[in-house]
């Protein structure tokens, strides 16, 4: 055996799988542990014989770009090694996501918990934008959240770097739902804003409990934006007429996002406002976002282990009544607000008691 | 030496938590012991193949020495721009291809795999990894006597002699933020900036055939390469950064590095690489060339060894159905984690 199979025969021996617990567009994913100390952890295995031409792209920026971020709020890959013609990514095993956590209608949100989740994607965020990467993929199914309630960006396989500035991009990039309007007109040319406008979606969405600007199709994302934030002017937003793929979506009035999200701060929604600007020059930095008022106002940001998480599938939570801050009858996808009265846990002495609880099932079934 | 001792540019302290920092930095010392031990172990397993090929036939080879063995790699490093060339690869590729050679020649040997075919493998590599991707077919056919399938063989054993570490620092990028840094000094004609930076990328271009990128870091590179090209412009952009006096001891430690980058930063004697080149072919690993006794050997051996995984499974499938466990569910499940994975 050559001295880098040997390596790589060294690698492999230090992680087992136990098992499969996901699926994705190109890997499954199992859940393993480190052989020498137990840990857990998830192994992504990738088949790179499916790829005519090799290694697939995927794979190799999710590779590329984790290997060189370690931060509390990016996945952590461990490991790579290969077996046979598959490649195996051993990332940090995350329990849930913000998705199931958004969609679990027995969790209440406190508006310090939306404050904290929030918070830890746009530091995550930051240090990407820091190391001149674009993640391009954001959305809560991608943000996934550690046993103690760390939020992680995952899921890099469409990011890129931006070292160079003059080089043409694709814009088939970020899911729908997400994607910003320069996008939607087909930019070339663009920046770390894309990820800001995903962000301000995904914190829209905490706050309203569904997707925010849930368009049905590219023409109508746009539709759908400009009928939530008002038709842009020439004045808001220089040039965007001169898009590749702009066309005339109707004039909508300008909206208060007050009028929807009723229940939020002044600081809160001045962030929010600031996510979603059109023109992405102006837009706001995830730097600037981190030392924006509304994270250093009251409330403070929950504590990550004290953030309400699904329980655990299998595991008997005591049942809540199903009423959580949604509305999910009703038309006009996401733009209507919960009363502000809703935005609260409903008992107290329910979240003392059914969190301990949702944690030590955990510990039972993990350890 | 270390990047500390630079009057910092904003990518430099990230620069410190990558990967180049942490796996691909070494002093001259340790990469000359690292490619010496590498040789010696290669010449051992050969030397064994050899005898199992063929035995007392290792006494009349004359094996390659480290040094000749990195006067072939560094051959190959000068075919990578012209290979770019006839794609139009942007000079991203290029570099990147090129540092991804030297790391893989810091972890194989040339007479396991020769640099002429692994070559093809990092630029098909490096297209992908800097985001210009093109499909394989287009790639192989454009280059003669090469199928996807000579290029696409090695990929997995590139990929891991990297270690998968794909990001590259390059030192034309640290150039190109020390020019535009420049421009905002004053007293500086511009006329002389675009004369000294075209001349310190073509220091940063014969850089690339050196190991400076082991030993320095880009921004020390891109330093050293303005200075070979302006030493007036170097000098005057240290002294805006660090103030009087430290300028001197970091222009001190820039000199070995241009000294490299003037004596090394060439292409190879071809005649010297040529008689190499002609010993290589009597002392490749005959483990690496199909039709060789030894070669048949490591097959046969490879597929022993998944034959008896082969027969452990089903062992353990007919031992759950005598145990009552007819669909065999558990072992099912266990034989799904490793279908295909060759685990041993
Ligand atoms: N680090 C992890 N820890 C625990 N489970 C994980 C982890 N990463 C992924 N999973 C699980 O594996 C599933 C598949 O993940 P993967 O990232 O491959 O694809 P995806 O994001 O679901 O889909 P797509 O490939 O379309 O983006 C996830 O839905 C999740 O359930
Ligand atoms: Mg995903």
């Amino acid at each position: 055996m050559d001295a880098v199979e040997r390596a790589n025969a060294e690698h492999q021996k230090r992680w087992a799988k136990d098992q499969k617990v996901g699926e994705g567009t190109y890997a499954v994913v199992y859940r393993g542990r480190e052989v020498a100390t137990g840990r857990k952890v998830a192994i992504k295995k990738i088949k790179v014989g499916l790829f005519k031409d090799g290694l697939d792209m995927s794979a190799i920026r999710e590779v590329k770009y984790l290997r060189e971020l370690k931060h509390q709020n990016v996945i952590e890959l461990l490991d790579v090694f290969s077996s046979k013609t598959n490649l195996n990514l051993v990332l940090e095993f995350l329990e849930t996501d913000l998705e199931l956590v958004i969609r679990d209608r027995s969790l209440v949100f406190l508006p310090a918990d939306i404050k904290a989740w929030t918070a830890m994607a746009f530091r995550g965020l930051e240090f990407c934008h820091r190391n001149w990467i674009l993640h391009r993929d954001l959305k809560p199914n991608n943000l996934l959240i550690s046993a103690n309630g760390h939020l992680k960006l995952a899921d890099f396989g469409l990011a890129r770097d931006f070292a160079d500035p003059g080089y043409k991009m694709t814009h088939q990039v970020i899911t729908r739902w997400y994607r910003p309007p320069e996008l939607l007109f087909g930019a070339r040319h663009y920046s770390t804003a894309v990820d800001i406008w995903s962000v301000g979606c995904i914190f829209a969405e905490l706050m309203l409990r569904t997707p925010y600007l849930p368009g049905e199709s590219d023409m109508d994302q746009v539709r759908t934006t400009f009928r939530a934030l008002g038709t842009p002017t020439e004045e808001d937003w220089p040039g965007h007429k001169k898009l590749p793929d702009y066309f005339d979506a109707g004039q909508y009035p300008k909206t208060q996002l007050r009028d929807l999200f009723t229940a939020a701060s002044t600081e809160c929604l001045n962030l929010l406002s600031r996510c979603l600007i059109y023109d992405p020059y102006k837009r706001i930095s995830a730097k600037e976002a981190l030392f924006h008022p509304y994270f250093s106002a009251m409330p403070y940001p929950t504590h990550p282990s004290k953030l309400p998480k699904p329980a655990k599938k299998g595991s008997t939570m005591p049942l809540e009544e199903f009423d959580g801050n949604v509305d999910f009858e009703g038309s006009g996808p996401g733009v209507r607000a919960n009363p502000p009265n809703k935005l609260k846990r409903k008992l107290s002495s329910d979240e003392l008691g059914s969190r301990p609880i949702a944690r030590r099932l955990d510990f039972s079934q993990h350890s | 030496m270390n990047g500390e001792s630079l009057p910092q540019t904003s990518r430099i302290p990230l620069y410190e938590g990558s990967t180049q920092f942490r796996h691909w930095r070494f002093s001259p010392e340790q990469l000359a012991e690292t490619r010496s031990l590498l040789n010696a172990a290669a010449v051992a397993v050969i030397r064994d193949a050899f005898e199992s090929d063929q035995p007392g036939s290792s006494s009349q080879v004359s094996f390659l020495s480290a040094e000749e063995e990195n006067l072939l790699v560094k051959l190959y490093l000068g075919k990578i721009p012209q290979l770019c060339g006839i794609f139009r690869f942007p000079e991203e590729v290029e570099a990147t291809a090129m540092s991804y050679l030297k790391r893989f020649y810091l972890k194989n040997t040339v007479m396991d795999w020769h640099p002429k075919n692994v070559m093809l493998t990092v630029v098909f590599l490096a297209t992908k990894t800097t985001n210009y991707p093109i499909p394989l077919d287009a790639y192989a056919s454009r280059i003669p006597k090469t199928t996807p399938g000579d290029v696409l063989d090695l990929e997995f054993l590139v990929a891991q002699s990297l270690g998968f570490d794909f990001t590259i620092w390059h030192a034309h990028r640290a150039l190109w933020g020390l020019w535009l840094d420049i421009q905002t000094l004053s007293d500086i004609p511009l006329d002389d900036l675009s004369k000294a930076y075209d001349g310190a990328l073509t220091s940063i271009r014969a850089s690339r055939f050196t190991d400076a990128e082991f030993i320095y870091t880009p921004s020390q590179i891109a330093l050293a390469c303005l200075s070979i090209a302006s030493p007036a412009l170097a000098s005057a952009w240290l002294r805006s950064k660090s103030g009087q006096g430290s300028d001197d001891a970091i222009s001190a430690m820039l000199e070995p590095l241009k000294a490299m980058v003037l004596s090394q930063g060439s292409l190879p004697d071809v005649e010297a690489v040529r008689e190499v080149d002609r010993r290589l072919r009597l002392c490749k690993n005959p483990e690496k060339i199909p039709g060789t006794n030894a070669y048949n050997k490591k097959v046969a051996e490879k597929q022993r060894k998944a034959e008896e995984k082969r027969l452990r499974k089903a062992e353990l499938q007919r031992k759950a159905m005598e145990d009552g466990d007819p669909f065999g569910s558990t072992l099912t499940a266990q034989a799904d984690l490793d279908d295909d994975d060759d685990d041993e």
